[in-house]
């Protein structure tokens, strides 16, 4: 038996009477000031949020709608109700989540939320992977790439290493496709779109004219982005992340902030460090299978990162996603003496 | 929308009516429900985000109180939730294409932007239409056309003026806005000034050229006195910070003062009129001590921030009420609403009515 006092608030007008509720055997009664009678049995009634601090309202079937006068009384024998309301209260919970957040935050989002990318990206069509690669190389072409300016004569000399390459490696020729570009943007510079498609930059072509095996290096180390795919797994993985984070966040209000920009960013560099080894490790083991020194790809590397300080803006560009240089060039004159 | 600032009406009683309006929450009550919200969100992979919106709303609706009757927040989570599966679906078509497939993404961009003033619409109308109080509810009644000139023609009109339509832009849209909600079947009438958002914007536009020129000598001294702070990296932080905190500055007046002229100029015929005597200073004093402290704590001090704010904001506002009106009828059929409203809601077209 439960009694508490409160106001009706009448169905469709916000007109309200002080009134007495009564509760008992599973039957609710409303006693009006003016000794009106409502009853209404108990599973019939709809009840509002029950939160620290706040009346729970009582929604009778007409639409009219009892609110007690005192906040913490809260309708008993209705099973369930107030589980969330328990769970606020309960000092323990509420400090182990001060830890647990970041905790489960840390595995959603570097350990559940990769691995599932990088698996989903093996699912994806090859007519996918042609499309995200020529649709992203038109994009890049017409924001930061120019007609080359080498001349034809030293494009011949690389085509034919490139196609050599290409037959060595047994690799697809329709796939693999190598273009020259002229760009302020790159610098010095050689990427790969998942389609195939591998850019040189002029500037790269001039800082390793005088050491072709270098630039095979660096050709290699591009099939091998392109072999593992990825591109299309750093995609998988933003997407994921992005969505992930609009998922978790949509309504963390204040959390949003801090975290947003932060986590993605080290999510990727952590990402495609792990692909430049990847990579890395594709072109020093075909350097080497095919009759090359694994010795090449630390000449390039070498050559690439000569004079970084007058290239500062094209290469922190590059730098910040790549390994430290140092360290890939001692891996690759390691490689060499471990064969 | 902010709900500090809801509008109300009293219709019993028989004497003059000024009610302040009262903030009944706490940082502490706050805090557990805040970090409940996060932990089951997290925990769920984000299903729970809808009870926490709704745990979270109604927490400030509910301790809002006009003349001792609160507000209620109506969205059920099921609601949300089912809106927000929608909304999921069209970021994340929006996200896959635009990473492996940038030219249908700049399709999708320009189909966002035509549906926008719809979307924000929509929203609107779910979010006024789930506030309550005294079992009657609000609603937005604009139109697509209207939300189109307002919102997204005379802001980008105003960018070839050199901004100097802006003002008058800004003006329009908040007259737009107020002038198209309805409580029950009252309709809130907003008559702003266009020469009083001129000086608002003129005020905070030489407060903004203030603390530039400030944040500047004092960023000149450090650098000079302190050696230690010649790594470059550091000095960007410093300059990033004072940036935001001219934004939030500003921001805050320019807030304050635009609240208390639509206050003062708003009424609901016959039912209720407003008066905000929120001082620019202390609004301003408020937002940046808030930033500080949830930096400062790694977030933790978000929810006593959020509390001290719908404080500050309840005690600045006075609502007068008129004894003679008449009963306020509802005119929503109890918590309908459509699946357009649930979905745009989501998209949190977060426009404050402060």
């Amino acid at each position: 038996m439960q009694k508490v006092t409160g106001k009706l608030y009448s169905a469709g007008s916000n007109a309200s009477v002080n009134c007495i509720l009564h509760n008992s055997n599973g039957q609710i009664r409303v006693v009006k000031d003016d000794d009106l009678e409502l009853s209404v049995p108990l599973q019939d009634i709809l009840l509002g949020v029950a939160i620290a601090g706040q009346a729970q309202d009582i929604t009778l079937p007409d639409g009219s709608r009892f609110l007690p006068d005192d906040v913490s009384f809260r309708l008993t024998s209705l099973s369930g109700v107030g589980l969330l309301e328990r769970c606020e209260r309960h000092k323990g919970l509420v400090l182990s989540a001060i830890f647990l957040c970041p905790l489960l935050l840390y595995l959603v989002f570097f350990v559940v939320v990769p691995s599932m990318a990088a698996s989903a990206v093996t699912l994806l069509p090859n007519s996918v992977v042609e499309a995200t690669g020529r649709q992203s190389m038109l994009l890049i072409e017409k924001m930061a790439l120019e007609p080359t300016e080498v001349d034809p004569t030293q494009q011949d000399k690389i085509n034919a290493l490139w196609q050599d390459s290409l037959n060595q490696l047994k690799l697809d020729k329709e796939k693999y496709r190598l273009g020259f570009y002229r760009s302020d943007f790159f610098g010095a510079n050689a990427f790969a779109l998942p389609h195939g498609q591998i850019v040189v930059t002029d500037e790269l072509v001039a800082k390793l004219a005088k050491h072709p095996e270098a630039l095979r290096a660096v050709l290699l180390h591009e099939i091998g982005h392109v072999e593992h795919q990825h591109s299309m797994r750093i995609a998988a993985q933003s997407v994921a992340s992005t969505i992930a984070l609009a998922v978790v966040f949509g309504d963390l209000q204040g959390v949003a902030e801090l975290t947003l920009g932060v986590g993605s960013v080290i999510m990727q560099q952590q990402f495609s460090q792990d692909m430049e080894s990847q990579a890395d490790d594709y072109a020093l083991h075909n350097l080497e299978a095919h009759g090359y020194k694994a010795a090449d790809f630390a000449t390039a590397l070498k050559l690439m990162s000569s004079d970084r300080s007058t290239e500062q803006d094209a290469w922190s560009k590059y730098l910040s996603t790549h390994p430290q240089v140092g360290e890939r060039i001692e891996r690759a004159l390691n490689y060499q003496r471990a064969k | 929308m902010d709900l500090e600032s809801k509008e109300v009406v009293e219709t019993t009683g028989s004497s003059t009516h000024t009610r302040e309006v009262r903030f009944t929450g706490d940082a502490r009550s706050y805090f557990s429900i805040w970090l409940v919200n996060i932990l089951f969100t997290i925990a769920t992979l984000g299903i729970y985000s809808a009870w926490a919106t709704v745990r979270n709303k109604q927490y400030f609706f509910g301790h809002t109180q006009i003349d001792g009757h609160r507000f209620d927040y109506l969205a059920t989570p099921q609601q949300i939730l089912k809106g927000r599966l929608l909304a999921l679906a069209c970021f994340a078509l929006y996200v896959v294409s635009s990473s492996y497939f940038p030219l249908v993404g700049i399709v999708l961009l320009v189909a966002w932007c035509i549906a926008l003033p719809w979307v924000i619409n929509q929203g609107l109308r779910f979010s006024l239409r789930m506030t309550r109080y005294r079992n009657v509810q609000f609603s937005f009644k604009g139109q697509y056309k209207d939300t189109l000139i307002n919102f997204v023609l005379l802001p980008i009109l105003s960018v070839f003026t050199l901004y100097l339509l802006l003002p008058w832009a800004l003006k329009r849209i908040d007259a737009y806005i107020h002038n198209n909600i309805y409580y029950g079947d009252k309709k809130l009438t907003t008559h702003l000034s266009t020469k009083e958002y001129y000086l608002i914007a003129f005020v905070c536009f030489c407060m903004a050229v203030g603390l530039g020129i400030l944040a500047g000598i004092a960023a000149f001294v450090i650098g000079i006195s302190d050696n230690l702070l010649e790594t470059s990296q550091l000095i960007g932080v410093g300059i990033l910070f004072m940036q935001f905190l001219v934004v939030i500055i500003v921001a805050s007046a320019y807030k304050a003062m635009v609240r208390n002229h639509i206050f003062e100029n708003s009424t609901f015929e016959g039912v209720a009129e407003f008066e905000s005597n929120l001082a620019p200073i202390d609004y301003v004093l408020l937002n940046v001590t808030n930033t500080l402290a949830i930096v400062c704590s790694l977030g933790l001090a978000f929810p006593w921030a959020k509390v001290r704010k719908a404080k500050m904001l309840a005690a600045a506002t006075v609502v007068h009420l008129n004894p003679d009106a008449d009963e306020v009828i509802n005119m929503q059929q109890a918590q309908q609403s459509s699946f357009a409203e649930e979905a745009a809601n989501v998209f949190d077209v977060d426009i404050s009515l402060t």
